[in-house]
């Protein structure tokens, strides 16, 4: 592990790297062609097409927090690229929306367009201006929102630099990975580009070893039936490099006695619509689930272990796609509690003695309203669980929120700024660290290996999986 | 009493008040030609909660951790803004009540408080010029909004004592600058105050129908015991 601090201005001014771009266009890819998904061009006026954007953009929600800050500088001990660069001030949350609002104060609000230089506004002068933009609020912000509940005037700083990452998404001006997971998932309706027959096939992979570990032919996991209680969505990780939580996840289902099914189509309940700012693709993604659960006429959804994801399918997916909430949906953790509390699956804290923190996912716990429930199954399934401090809403990130993790060309900054993280785990002492959240599996992993720290990231499905007690297989014991 | 001082306490800021009061109704028209986000899902707490609270944030500052860490900040918060009250009200006072500060304690409560103010209005100036996280994000409307404050502040505490007949000038200059102030406040962050409800009611209306706010401490029912 290096003490070496990262020169900012390599990372803010990072050149725009096309080169997926053209091998989208080269290889006529049809979210590209359908334009779906925007390719950059040099030709266009992009300053010009940006502020017309924005205008369109801009909702009241968005404009109060545009023209609410006044410069207080409170932000800057709440976020951890600032905490963890003091000598930093381009890392302040203020600043970072302030990009924005300078062109927002120069474009549309009064004082700014009579006297700029009274209040620093100030449009883009050209293309190497926007990408400098693209930079800062790609790289530098993972819009873990603590800042925006930290802020005394309520500004939403995590909705502006979403806001601006939007209007950049528009213009191709975006990481190469952004382009990627944007272009797969408008092509595959997910965002890993998890083709029908990997996904089936990890379906039926997962079955069969779930089969073999109940010695139970019987079990099946349930695609496209209809008329059940619940259609069960995961996120495309689970399928690509995390199959067994999904196999854990039907095993509990099964034990309880559940009426599940799983959708052929619209089973990712990630949206990386949140994070590249597009409203479009988050509300395509959203509603191939929505549409899915009407088609299968399921009583309920019900969204794995996945930070983003539940805020995504919960909530702004709702909003994105205009699609009116037609049936409950709600995070498998209160599945789990419904079972533990109604006897319907047994639980034995002793299989899990190890110290255990939990990590909270700021989509759940700043964005979503999942906070108690992952401890009151933590207190049910382990021996020793040891909290966090900050925690709940006042939790830092895992530094891979906002699609940091798809953005490789940030990462050293990452590592940099998840020193604060590392503190808040190691100051616990415990062995595992748990999270309710696949990104911030990731994310803390990442960190755990780059500051060398003795510890291991599970999530709940892992914890209750081992907890359970199978009565005919703990008989055999 | 002179014309010009009766004159500036009155009439002058009866017209200062009347543009400033345009121009901020002309500023909430502004802002509400912009489309509003709409919340189309089922709650799980209430937005009218999340919403008081949000905008009861202010006056609970064990609820926000930047006001738990900088208790000192927030105190000066309070008292820089209670300043502005009473400076506010001296001015609606002083014009057409003049003899309510015949009574010296209420004359020293009111130089009390803007007096404290001032020392507030220059810590954060000082803060503002040595910060090089403040000197970055400051702009020059940040600087002389709290200078503005901070001058108008001192001028008050000679203004109190309402004694015109010794000398009119610490009236006319806190009239004058009050009237200054009254015509920029518009244009300036100090109409932050404006917004406040706003923002506040827009974060705490989506926080509390996504059942985050009222922000929850542990030891809450969790969902999915019902």
């Amino acid at each position: 592990m290096s003490d070496k601090t990262i020169n900012i201005s390599d990372v803010v001014n990072l050149p725009l790297d096309l080169k997926e771009q053209k091998k989208a266009l080269e290889q006529k890819s049809s979210a590209v062609v359908e334009g779906k998904v925007k390719v950059y061009d040099p030709n266009k006026d992009n300053v010009k097409n940006l502020l017309e954007m924005l205008k369109n953009k801009l909702s009241r929600q968005t404009v109060s927090s545009l023209v609410g800050c006044v410069h207080c500088g409170m932000c800057s001990d709440s976020c951890h690229y600032a905490l963890a660069r003091p000598h930093d001030p381009t890392m302040t949350p203020a600043y970072k929306a302030d990009q924005i609002r300078q062109i927002f104060k120069r474009y549309i609000d009064w004082t700014g367009r009579i006297f700029p230089w009274w209040v620093h506004a100030k449009t883009p002068k050209n293309d190497e201006d926007l990408n400098r933009l693209k930079n800062i609020v790609f790289g530098t912000c993972s819009g873990c929102r603590r800042c925006t509940l930290n802020c005394p005037m309520g500004v939403d700083t995590a909705v502006l630099v979403r806001l601006t990452r939007g209007l950049l998404t528009e213009l191709g001006i975006v990481p190469e990975g952004v382009f990627v997971v944007d272009k797969d998932s408008w092509e595959t309706g997910n965002q890993m580009g998890v083709s029908q027959e990997d996904y089936i096939e990890t379906l039926e992979w997962q079955e069969e070893e779930v089969q073999a570990e109940l010695d139970d032919p019987s079990f099946k996991i349930s695609i496209d039936k209809e008329d059940c209680d619940f259609m069960y969505t995961v996120n495309p990780r689970e399928i690509k490099y995390d199959p067994r939580s999904i196999g854990y996840a039907c095993k509990i289902f099964h034990m309880a006695g559940e009426s599940w099914t799983m959708p052929s189509f619209g089973w990712d309940q990630t949206n990386f619509g949140l994070f590249s700012g597009d409203d479009k693709l988050g509300g395509y993604i959203a509603k191939n689930l929505y549409e899915a659960a009407k088609r299968l006429r399921a009583k309920r959804i019900v969204i794995s272990e996945c930070g983003h994801g539940y805020r995504s399918s919960r909530w702004e997916g709702y909003n994105w796609a205009k699609y009116k909430q037609d049936i409950p949906s709600e995070s498998v953790l209160i599945t789990l509690i419904r079972y533990i509390n109604q006897g319907r699956i047994k639980v034995d804290p002793s299989r899990n003695p190890l110290p255990i923190t939990y990590h909270d996912s700021c989509n759940l716990a700043r964005s979503g309203d999942l906070t108690e429930e992952p401890r009151w199954i933590l207190e049910r399934i382990c021996t020793d669980f040891r909290e966090m401090y900050p925690n709940r809403s006042d939790n830092f990130c895992c530094t891979g929120g906002g699609g940091a993790l798809s953005m490789v060309e940030y990462k050293p900054l990452r590592m940099e700024v998840a020193k604060i993280k590392a503190d808040q785990l190691k100051a616990t002492g415990a062995k595992l660290v748990c999270t309710s959240c696949h990104n911030c599996v990731d994310g803390l992993s990442d960190l755990i290996k780059h500051y060398k720290l003795d510890m291991q990231v599970v999530q709940i499905l892992d914890l209750v999986a081992e907890a359970l007690v199978i009565p005919e297989k703990d008989k055999e014991k | 009493m002179s014309e010009f001082l009766r004159i500036l306490e009155d009439e002058v800021q009866i017209v200062a008040l009347a543009f400033m009061a345009t121009v901020y109704t002309i500023r909430l028209i502004w802002m509400f030609r912009f489309k509003a986000g709409k919340e189309i899902t089922s709650p799980v707490g209430s937005p009218r909660v999340g919403a008081a609270y949000s905008m009861m944030n202010v006056a609970m500052p064990w609820a926000m951790e930047s006001a738990r860490k900088n208790l000192s900040f927030y105190v000066q918060f309070v008292i820089f803004h209670l300043g502005v009250l009473v400076a506010i009200t001296a001015t609606l006072i002083l014009p057409y009540w003049p003899e309510f500060f015949e009574a010296e304690p209420i004359v020293r409560i009111f130089q009390l408080f803007m007096g404290a103010a001032f020392a507030v209005g220059l810590i954060r100036l000082i803060r503002r010029i040595t910060s090089p996280v403040m000197r970055l994000i400051s702009t020059p409307d940040d600087y002389f909004s709290v200078a503005l404050l901070t001058a108008w502040f001192a001028a008050g505490v000679f203004a109190m004592p309402n004694q015109y007949e010794v000398s009119e000038w610490p009236l006319i200059l806190f009239f004058g600058m009050t009237t200054l102030f009254l015509i920029y406040v518009p244009f300036s962050k100090i109409s932050h105050y404006l917004y406040y409800p706003f923002t506040r009611y827009f974060l705490g209306k989506t926080m509390g129908h996504r059942g985050v706010f009222p922000r929850k401490k542990g030891g809450e029912k969790p969902a999915g015991l019902e």
